[in-house]
């Protein structure tokens, strides 16, 4: 069945070689013009109706945004990784709300963190941030420290405030010493006892 | 004879020999009162709000020291900012603490509050809480067990009986300090709306 519903889905969606993960668990990338009808195929034909999760991973290098949809069986032996890519620099793809109700938090969730515009999402207003300006906090370009020494203060170190790393340092450095003085004195006092034994 | 309640007596009447000299007998009596009978806001803000169910019931039992929870802002003295403040609840802690009747207590947990601490450098959290509202004690620590708790409201109730925990004036004379530096991580609109979304969503309630 699995073999079958390889190449079934390699002939009619045009994909590359299906990649198996583990035994339950398989991915698939697909063109964004045929992503729900996959998505739509494999729960009809192989039961993968549940959707668990939407990701975003930002692959800034290569210009794009990997969005996976993850669908599990109903009767959770397995689960589906279904993958398209999107354009980074205009962000948008379809809703899948029509289809599947919870993905409208999970797009909320996208949109607001990666700055996606899911169309056909009505509800698209901030979820966990509040009144946030910026760059969309999970894009790459984002950098957080920079925005922290911007916006944000921080609370000046004490006056007793010592470099740990240096510190460590200068600590190794000391026990190494002692350690080759001991060292050396017990191979002067062995020396010592030889000479006398020698005597 | 040192036992069982002598003791407990000397503890309490420990303060009465202890110099207070600059307070004068009504401001001495009425902070004696407040140092025994603390009302905590059950508010958690973060991960350290973990450790107050320990310090408050039977394990830790903050209640003998006259510290027990109060179940709205109205009532409370003490508000307890336990671990990483967001930009979203410090929103919250701010509208909280300003409904708080005087005289009003800000005791901070854990190293978020101090320094920001794991999340020094996260886009969301501030890093110095008294920035942004007055503190009279902070308890160190990642997260501080229900034993530093109750050092801090030991030694924040000292305080309070000798009168020298009084951030609530210094919010009010500071108040124009407070407020732009709100401001500045939170905008103009610095209360929250309290507007569900689910109820403005079509679809919602």
């Amino acid at each position: 069945m699995q073999t079958n519903m390889f190449t079934q889905i390699k002939n009619q969606f045009a994909t590359n070689d299906i990649i198996i993960k583990r035994k339950d668990l398989y991915k698939v990338e697909v063109a964004k013009e045929r992503l729900f009808d996959l998505i739509k195929f494999i729960g009809n034909h192989y039961d993968y109706k549940t959707l668990n999760a939407i990701t975003c991973t930002d692959w800034i290098e290569d210009g794009h945004f990997a969005i996976t949809y993850m669908l599990t069986t109903l009767d959770r032996t397995s689960t589906f990784m279904v993958q398209t890519l999107i354009n980074r620099e205009d962000a948008h793809i379809n809703s899948l709300v029509d289809d599947f109700a919870q993905s409208e938090i999970m797009e909320r969730d996208l949109a607001e963190m990666y700055g996606i515009d899911f169309i056909g999402n009505k509800n698209l207003i901030e979820l966990s941030l509040e009144n946030w300006v910026h760059t969309p906090p999970l894009r790459r370009e984002f950098d957080t420290l920079e925005f922290v020494n911007k916006h944000l203060t921080f609370r000046e170190g004490r006056d007793d405030n010592i470099d740990t790393k240096k510190e460590a340092k200068r600590l190794r450095a000391i026990k190494k010493a002692e350690k080759e003085a001991l060292k050396k004195a017990k191979e002067e006092a062995k020396a010592k006892e030889e000479n006398q034994d020698g005597k | 004879m040192t036992e069982g309640f002598l003791q407990e007596q000397r503890t309490l009447e420990g303060d009465l020999n202890s110099e207070n000299s600059h307070q004068n007998s009504v401001d001495f009596l009425m902070n004696w009162f407040r140092k025994r009978s603390i009302f905590v806001l059950a508010y958690g803000t973060g991960c350290g709000a973990i450790e107050m169910p320990p310090t408050f019931t039977s394990r830790y039992d903050a209640e003998r020291l006259g510290i027990r929870g109060a179940a709205t802002p109205r009532q409370a003295d003490v508000i307890i900012v336990s671990g990483y403040c967001s930009y979203k609840t410090l929103r919250r802690i701010i509208r909280t603490y300003e409904q708080m009747s005087n005289p009003k207590y800000v005791l901070a947990l854990g190293s978020c509050t101090v320094n920001g601490g794991m999340y020094w450098d996260s886009y969301n959290t501030i890093k110095k809480l008294e920035d942004y509202m007055p503190v009279d004690m902070y308890v160190n620590g990642c997260m501080p067990r229900p034993e530093s708790i109750l050092e801090g409201f030991i030694q924040l109730q000292k305080d309070i009986g000798n009168g020298k925990a009084s951030s609530w004036q210094k919010y009010e004379e500071n108040y124009e300090f407070y407020r732009k530096n709100q401001e500045a991580v939170l905008g103009e609109k610095v209360a929250p709306s309290y507007e569900a979304d689910w109820y403005l969503y079509d679809g919602g309630l």
